[in-house]
Parts: C-alpha cells; sequence; structure tokens
C-alpha cells in the first residue's frame, strides 16, 4: 500500500435495515439494484461500492446531494456507522480489525471531526468543548487549558474561552467546532458540511479561513459538502455522489472540463471556469495556428500555458493580437485567440 | 397594454370541480342519486341543505351501517329504542302496576282492619271500635290515594303513546335529513383516505341488523313487561366464581408471606435504617437548628420571598404543636424519595438505553400510577405488615413512576448529533452518560425529582391508614370522629409542608438550568 495513502476505501457498502445481510448476499449474487433492494428486503442503500483513497495532506471533498449518502460515508471512516461489506483503512490500519478500545483510541488521537450542527456542549463552556477530546484522554487540566487556548486562537476566538455556545453567533460557534476538532492534532480531518448551516458571507470567511489553516497545518481533510462552489473552492480532489454512489472522482478542473456523466455535466454547468481551466486546455497547438488578416503573432504577447482565464483576460483584453502560450523553456507551444478564450470561458474546453 | 380582466370574469372562468365519476366510485349503489345529492349539498351556503333520504328515514340504522357510518347507527338506534320502548310501554306496559299492587295490599289490611272493628265491637270495647275504625279509615284513604295515582299513571300511558309516535315520526325525518350530509363528510375524508369505508356493504349491515334486533328486543322485554324474566336483569352467575378465586388468592399471599418472610423483613429493615437516621436528623436535633437550617437554605437556594413564606409555614408548625408530627412526615417522605431517586434514576438511565425493557417496564409505570392506592395497601400489609416501612413503601410505588418517566425523557431529548460528536472524540458509553447525557437531561430529572416527593407527600394520608402515623394520622382520625377542626389544622400543615418542599426544590431546580 502507498505510504502516502491516509485514508482507503475499497468497495464499501451500507445496507440500513433488518435484512441487510441477505439483501448484502443478494446484491452479491444477483446483482440487485437500490429500487428492488428496498421492494424486496424492505432495506435501504445508503452508500454503495463506493471506493477511493484520501493522500496526506490532501482536501479530499466528497459532493452530493442531500440523500446521497455524503454523511454516511464520512461516517464510515471512524466507524460511527459500520459498513455492511468493504474495508476501510486509516494510516494503514484495517478500521474494521480494531478492537474496541483502539477504536476508541484512534478515534481521540487520530481523527478530529466536525459537524454540521456544530454539536457543541451546550452545558460546557468554549474552553471545556474544545478540551473535551483531550479531557476524554484524561489529560490534566493545566494541558487542557492550555491545549484549547492554542486551539482557539488557531481560528481566531481569543478571549472567548469563558463563553458558552449558546453566547456565540453561528459562525463563531462553528469555529469553535473547528477548534475542538484540532485539539487533539490529529492526523485526519472528518467535516461533515461543516458550513452549510451558515449565511453566505460567514462561508465564505469560514471557507478562506479554512483554506488558510490548511495552508499551515497541512492536515489531511475528508471534507463533505452539497455545494459544488465549495468543493471547488476548497478541494484537491472531488468525489462526485448520486444515489450513495461515487460516479466521479477527479480534480476540480478535469471535473468542469471533463464531467463523467449527465448529472456532472448539469451541476458543472454553472461553474464559472475562469480559475479552473488554464491556457494549455483550450490552445489551438502554435504550429497549426493560421493567423487570420491584420494578425501578426510576433507582436503578440506571450504567457506561460500554465496561466488560467482569469489572467488570460486580463492580457488579451490589453491587445489586438491572439495570445501565444509557451512552455517552461519560453517556447511557443499554442495560441488563444479571443474567440477560443470566450469559448473556454463558456465550456471550459 | 395587458388587457384588465376583471375579478367577476376571473371567477366566472373557473372551471367546474366534476367530482361524479368519485361519486359514483364512493357509493357504489344508486350513484347517481349520490352525484346529485352531494352536488347539492357542496353547492349549499353556510352548510346547510334541504336533502332527504328515503332509505336511510326509512331503515335509520340498518341504512347507517351498510353505508358504513357507524357513528350514525349508533345515534339512530340509541334514540329509535328509546321511542321503542315508550312505544311499548305504551301499548301493552302494566303502567301505574306498582301503584295498584300497593292499593290492593293496602285493602287486604283495611278488610283485616274491619274484621277487627267487628271483634272489638263484639267485645263491647267502645275504645277498641273507635281507635280500629280510625285506623281502617286512614287505610281506605291511602288505598283510594293509590288507585288513583295508578289510574293517573296508566292514563298517562295515551300519553306516552302520542309521545312516542310523534317522536318517531320527527327521528325518521331527521334520519331521513342527516343522512346526505353525513355520507357527504364520509365522501370528503374518504377521498384523502382510502381506509374509509365506502359502498354499500351488506355483510355489515346484517351484522348491525343483528346488533338492532338483539338491543331492540332485549331492551323492550327489561323495560316493557311487568315481569322480566331473572337472567335479563341479573348476570346469572352469582358468587358461584367469585368465592374460590377470593379464598384462593388468600392462600398463595398467606403461603408466599411465610415462605419469603426473611426477604419482606429485609427489606423493612433496609427501610427502617435509612428512616432513622432521617428522623434523628430532622427529630433528634433541636428544633430551633432545624428551622434555621430549613430557612437558610429556602433562602439560598429559592430567595428571599420563598423564605420568608417558609418561616411563616414553620411558625404555623409550631404553634399549633405539629413540629415532631412534621418532622416525622418529611423523614416518611425523605426517605420515600431518596429510595424513588436511588432507584428511579438508574431504572430510567436503563429505560432509555434498552427499547426492549422499556416497552416491558411502561405498562408496570401506568399500572403503578393507575392503580387506586387503597388497592395496593392491601398485598403491603399482606406482606410487609403496619407501620412506618411498608408506609414509605406504599408511598414508592405512586411516586417512583415520575422519575423513571423523566430520566428516560430527559435522556431521550438529548441531542444525538452532540451525543455522536462526543463518540467521534473517541468517549465511551460511560464517558458519554457522565458527560453529556446526565448533564443535559439534568432539567428533565429535576421535575422529576420534584413530582416524586410531590406524589409521595400526596400519599401520607393514606400511608397513615397502615399506621405511618405523621400528620396524615391526625386528618385520618379526624376522618373519623368527624373532628372538622383537627382535619383542617392538620391538612394546612400537610400544605404547608408541600408548598415548601415544592418552592425550595423548584428554585434551586431553576439555579441548575441558569447555571446549565
Amino acid at each position: 500500500m502507498n505510504n502516502d495513502v491516509v485514508i482507503e476505501l475499497n468497495n464499501a457498502w451500507k445496507i440500513f435495515g433488518e435484512h441487510a445481510e441477505e439483501a448484502m448476499q443478494a446484491v452479491n449474487s444477483e446483482g440487485l439494484g437500490k429500487a428492488e433492494i428496498l421492494e424486496k428486503y424492505g432495506a435501504v442503500v445508503g452508500i454503495a461500492d463506493c471506493s477511493f483513497n484520501v493522500r496526506r495532506g490532501e482536501i479530499f471533498c466528497i459532493m452530493g446531494l442531500s440523500g446521497s449518502g455524503k454523511s454516511t460515508l464520512v461516517r464510515h471512516v471512524n466507524r460511527l456507522i459500520e459498513p455492511t461489506a468493504g474495508e476501510i483503512f486509516l494510516l494503514g490500519e484495517d478500521v474494521m480489525k480494531l478492537s474496541p478500545t483502539a477504536l476508541r483510541e484512534m478515534r481521540a488521537k487520530r481523527i478530529g471531526m466536525v459537524f454540521q450542527h456544530m454539536a457543541l456542549l451546550p452545558h460546557r463552556s468554549v474552553r471545556d468543548n474544545v478540551a473535551y477530546p483531550l479531557e476524554i484522554r484524561g489529560e490534566s487540566k493545566a494541558r487542557r487549558w492550555d491545549v484549547s487556548q492554542h486551539s482557539l486562537s488557531l481560528v481566531g476566538l481569543d478571549g472567548f474561552e469563558d463563553r458558552f455556545p449558546r453566547e456565540l453567533s453561528g459562525g463563531m460557534q462553528q469555529r469553535v467546532g473547528l477548534a475542538r476538532a484540532l485539539a487533539s492534532d490529529p492526523d485526519v480531518l472528518l467535516m461533515d458540511e461543516p458550513f452549510s448551516a451558515l449565511d453566505p458571507l460567514i462561508r465564505r470567511q469560514l471557507q478562506d479561513q479554512f483554506i488558510a489553516l490548511s495552508e499551515q497545518l497541512h492536515k489531511t481533510t475528508l471534507f463533505i459538502t452539497h455545494d459544488l462552489d465549495e468543493a471547488i473552492r476548497l478541494g484537491t480532489r472531488i468525489a462526485i455522489m448520486k444515489d450513495g454512489r461515487i460516479v466521479q472522482i477527479g480534480t476540480p478542473e478535469e471535473i468542469v472540463t471533463n464531467p463523467a456523466d449527465d448529472y456532472v455535466r448539469d451541476f458543472v454547468q454553472n461553474i464559472s471556469k475562469l480559475k479552473l481551466v488554464f491556457a494549455h486546455t483550450i490552445q489551438v497547438p502554435f504550429n497549426q495556428y493560421k493567423p487570420m488578416e491584420g494578425e501578426d503573432l510576433s507582436r503578440s504577447p506571450r504567457v506561460s500555458q500554465d496561466v488560467d482565464l482569469d489572467y488570460l483576460i486580463d492580457v488579451a483584453v490589453k491587445t489586438t493580437q491572439p495570445t501565444v502560450t509557451t512552455d517552461e523553456n519560453g517556447n511557443d507551444v499554442g495560441v488563444v485567440s479571443k474567440d477560443r478564450l470566450l469559448q473556454g470561458i463558456r465550456d471550459g474546453k | 397594454m395587458a388587457e384588465v380582466i376583471s375579478t367577476v370574469e376571473i371567477l366566472e372562468e373557473i372551471p367546474e370541480v366534476d367530482i361524479s365519476d368519485s361519486v359514483r366510485n364512493f357509493a357504489g349503489q344508486n350513484g347517481d342519486y349520490y352525484i346529485r345529492e352531494f352536488k347539492r349539498i357542496q353547492a349549499s351556503k353556510h352548510g346547510f341543505c334541504w336533502t332527504f333520504n328515503l332509505g336511510s328515514a326509512v331503515f335509520g340504522p340498518l341504512w347507517a351501517t351498510a353505508r358504513g357510518l357507524w357513528g350514525l347507527f349508533w345515534i339512530f338506534s340509541v334514540l329509535e329504542m328509546v321511542l321503542l320502548v315508550m312505544l311499548g310501554l305504551g301499548l301493552w306496559g302494566d303502567l301505574g302496576i306498582d301503584k295498584f299492587n300497593r292499593a290492593d295490599r293496602l285493602q287486604v289490611n283495611y278488610e283485616r282492619m274491619l274484621d277487627r272493628v267487628e271483634a272489638a265491637r263484639e267485645k263491647g270495647d267502645e275504645v277498641g271500635v273507635e281507635s280500629f275504625q280510625n285506623r281502617a279509615a286512614s287505610l281506605a284513604k291511602a288505598r283510594d290515594k293509590a288507585r288513583a295515582e295508578g289510574e293517573a299513571i296508566a292514563a298517562g300511558g295515551t300519553r306516552l303513546l302520542v309521545i312516542a309516535i310523534v317522536g318517531l315520526i320527527l327521528l325518521k325525518l331527521f334520519e331521513g335529513w342527516v343522512a346526505n350530509i353525513a355520507y357527504e363528510r364520509q365522501y370528503s375524508r374518504w377521498r384523502g383516505d382510502r381506509t374509509v369505508r365506502s359502498g354499500l356493504n351488506w355483510s355489515i349491515g346484517a351484522l348491525g341488523l343483528v346488533i338492532i334486533l338483539f338491543v331492540y328486543v332485549v331492551t323492550l322485554v327489561r323495560f316493557t313487561f311487568s315481569n322480566p324474566p331473572d337472567y335479563i336483569v341479573e348476570i346469572p352467575i352469582g358468587k358461584k366464581l367469585y368465592d374460590p378465586i377470593a379464598s384462593g388468592i388468600d392462600y398463595w399471599f398467606d403461603l408466599a408471606s411465610q415462605n419469603f418472610a426473611f426477604l419482606f423483613l429485609g427489606v423493612s429493615r433496609g427501610i427502617r435504617i435509612i428512616l432513622d437516621a432521617v428522623e434523628i436528623l430532622l427529630v433528634g436535633t433541636p428544633w430551633p437548628v432545624v428551622m434555621a437550617v430549613i430557612i437558610i437554605f429556602a433562602y439560598r437556594s429559592a430567595g428571599i420571598r420563598v423564605a420568608i413564606f417558609t418561616a411563616a409555614a414553620l411558625v404555623y408548625i409550631g404553634v399549633l404543636g405539629y413540629w415532631e408530627k412534621s418532622m416525622a412526615t418529611v423523614a416518611l417522605l425523605g426517605t420515600a424519595s431518596f429510595l424513588c431517586v436511588a432507584i428511579g434514576i438508574p431504572l430510567g438511565v436503563w429505560f432509555a438505553r434498552s427499547e426492549r425493557a422499556f416497552s416491558f417496564g411502561r405498562p408496570i409505570l401506568d399500572l403503578m400510577q393507575t392503580m387506586p392506592s387503597f388497592v395496593y395497601l392491601i398485598p403491603i400489609i399482606a406482606f410487609f405488615g403496619t407501620g412506618k416501612p411498608p408506609g414509605i413503601l406504599a408511598s414508592m410505588i405512586f411516586g417512583l413512576p415520575p422519575i423513571i418517566r423523566l430520566t428516560t425523557l430527559g435522556l431521550r431529548q438529548v441531542p444525538k448529533d452532540v451525543v455522536e460528536a462526543a463518540r467521534a472524540f473517541g468517549a465511551t458509553n460511560r464517558q458519554i452518560l457522565r458527560d453529556i447525557e446526565i448533564p443535559l437531561a439534568t432539567p428533565s430529572i429535576m421535575a422529576g425529582v420534584n413530582q416524586t416527593i410531590l406524589m409521595c407527600l400526596s400519599l401520607v394520608v393514606i400511608a397513615a391508614l397502615i399506621d405511618a402515623k405523621g400528620l396524615g394520622y391526625d386528618v385520618l382520625e379526624a376522618l373519623q370522629y368527624a373532628a372538622k377542626g383537627q382535619g383542617i389544622l392538620a391538612g394546612i400543615a400537610i400544605l404547608f409542608c408541600a408548598i415548601v418542599i415544592d418552592r425550595v426544590i423548584q428554585g434551586k431546580f431553576k439555579d441548575t438550568e441558569k447555571g446549565g
């Protein structure tokens, strides 16, 4: 197994209901679908045959609409939900083979989790909330106070230690949730739609704060969201879920420029391509480009072929010539005409 | 420019909802009739409509059952039955039979008295003759009065007959009118809920017929026959079953109390130990100390106003000489409540955790709360005898359910996501219970404690029945001797105890709410 892989799920299934085991067998032997399983066994398929790897330091977004099984999926990583079938590895350990004690140990030390509705303890101060994971582990009070102080300063909540959660705004509460997840300095962050319940402005602020924080801490993160914009902003890679299945895994650019099916295409249609699509995707090879009347490529501005469309626009508006792209050695490799650029902005290719 | 359309025009353009097909589906037989009638009813304003269903008017309850209108069936049949009984009484009932019987008996006595007058006259006993004659005259008067009353009642029979006939006609008109309106409502419900009965169902109608025949015939016989058969009037079993069962229960109780005497004694002794400790604390400690502690405690937990009230209540209790009895009552109550809480909270936790335990325990809790307290005093006396420990046990039977229920409720209301968060951070079940579930359920649990204490207090008077002493005994004694003053004074003392305890705990409870 690759050492760089932190979370690995192989063919994980979750079927809810009394006859889950039988339904699972029927899936294996007869290949029944979701509707047939519901009809025959009264069992609901939560996730179906999900596999993915998350590499160290990566922010891996799982995006899907409500009911697509994304929250169920993330709970398999720390076994808050037991899979009906499949393998789960975390930091090279087989999570399914852990004893209850070892599992608790792993949850306490290796994993930090943030929840959609914060799930703070209402009867405890902010400090005691953040320190709760350490309290579970039996750390001393002095240590708990030190760590929670540090953790709260990471999320910019200095001075709120002795407040109660209900005295804080939604955005601040979720920062407390994040500070709590960071308190035990875990290897992995599981974030279950952490910003979904917040209003758009606050959501954006927290996203920015989270991006800054990840650049600082490099936590391997599994991030659940129903918002493709958010997934694209944050994600190193994105998995798109539908009806319990993962339909596509890829970088934001791959997802936007090359959607796997109509479902994904629908989603990415209205996504802005400016920051996701790069010159090399839309350029015409230099030697194939036929200059039109009045065009002179020698007078064209030259940019790296790795710049994004946003940058290309800035360049293009200052000249009447098409833009020429270069490789890392400075050789001309492609041409982006204004027509091509407009098409790229709309279609992503 | 868009054409301006007036509201009226819009209203006129609204197409009519056609209910014909669905009504035909619903009604089955006579669909067209019901389509017409339902449309009329739906077109009527203010919910009133003249409509008449001949089938319902003629067959009444039978029509109602066949159409699945059970509510109407009961109303129709009860009204018809009352009127039929009146009709029966008017036609063939022996009205005034009681009075005529009485008149006959008086006649016999009167004749006997006349004989005695004759006998006295033959003896030449003038005084006797006069006295017997007077008595005979009054007997005759009574006889005539009874006969006159009987005739008056018998003459009322005709009136009864008229009322019954008029009533029956009005009832039939009512049945005919109300039928379609009720049936249209049923149809409206049926549209949303297909389990509502629809169509004409003769087999159900036949069931209605059987019920009606049975009820009408038996009732008519009972009310209109002068000598209805005994087996209608009384259930023809008597005490044949009752006696052996009652003595069997006696036997098993005796057996159990003999064989498990050690167990019952052990429980009694255990309770006694706690009770003694509490009594020494409350009764043994000098009264100024106890009073001061209670008032300060009331002040600390519930503020100055409750403290003043507490002081006044204690003065009342002290001045009227109820101090020792009150403290004995509070000790009884305290022990019962303590045991309830000590047993009830763990049980409540268990019930919250295990659905199976809860579904098994809930009917028992219901039983404990609904059973009249006098009933469970009997087994308690049988097994534990009389005195204070059995009194405490009786209080506990009443006081346990609220604390168990509210603990379970409180734990179940703990937000699932908070528990999940704790689990995600590696908490054990015990840590979750201690750090999250119990603290978050505390308001509910405290409400349970409060209710439990008040429940136990309400049983203090009843516990006095089995010699648990205290203030309840004074009330009980007052009841026996109709001693109004004693009863009311002691009753107020109990009331003060209850209010003080309630206020102090409520105050404490509000504190924890603020803190949490």
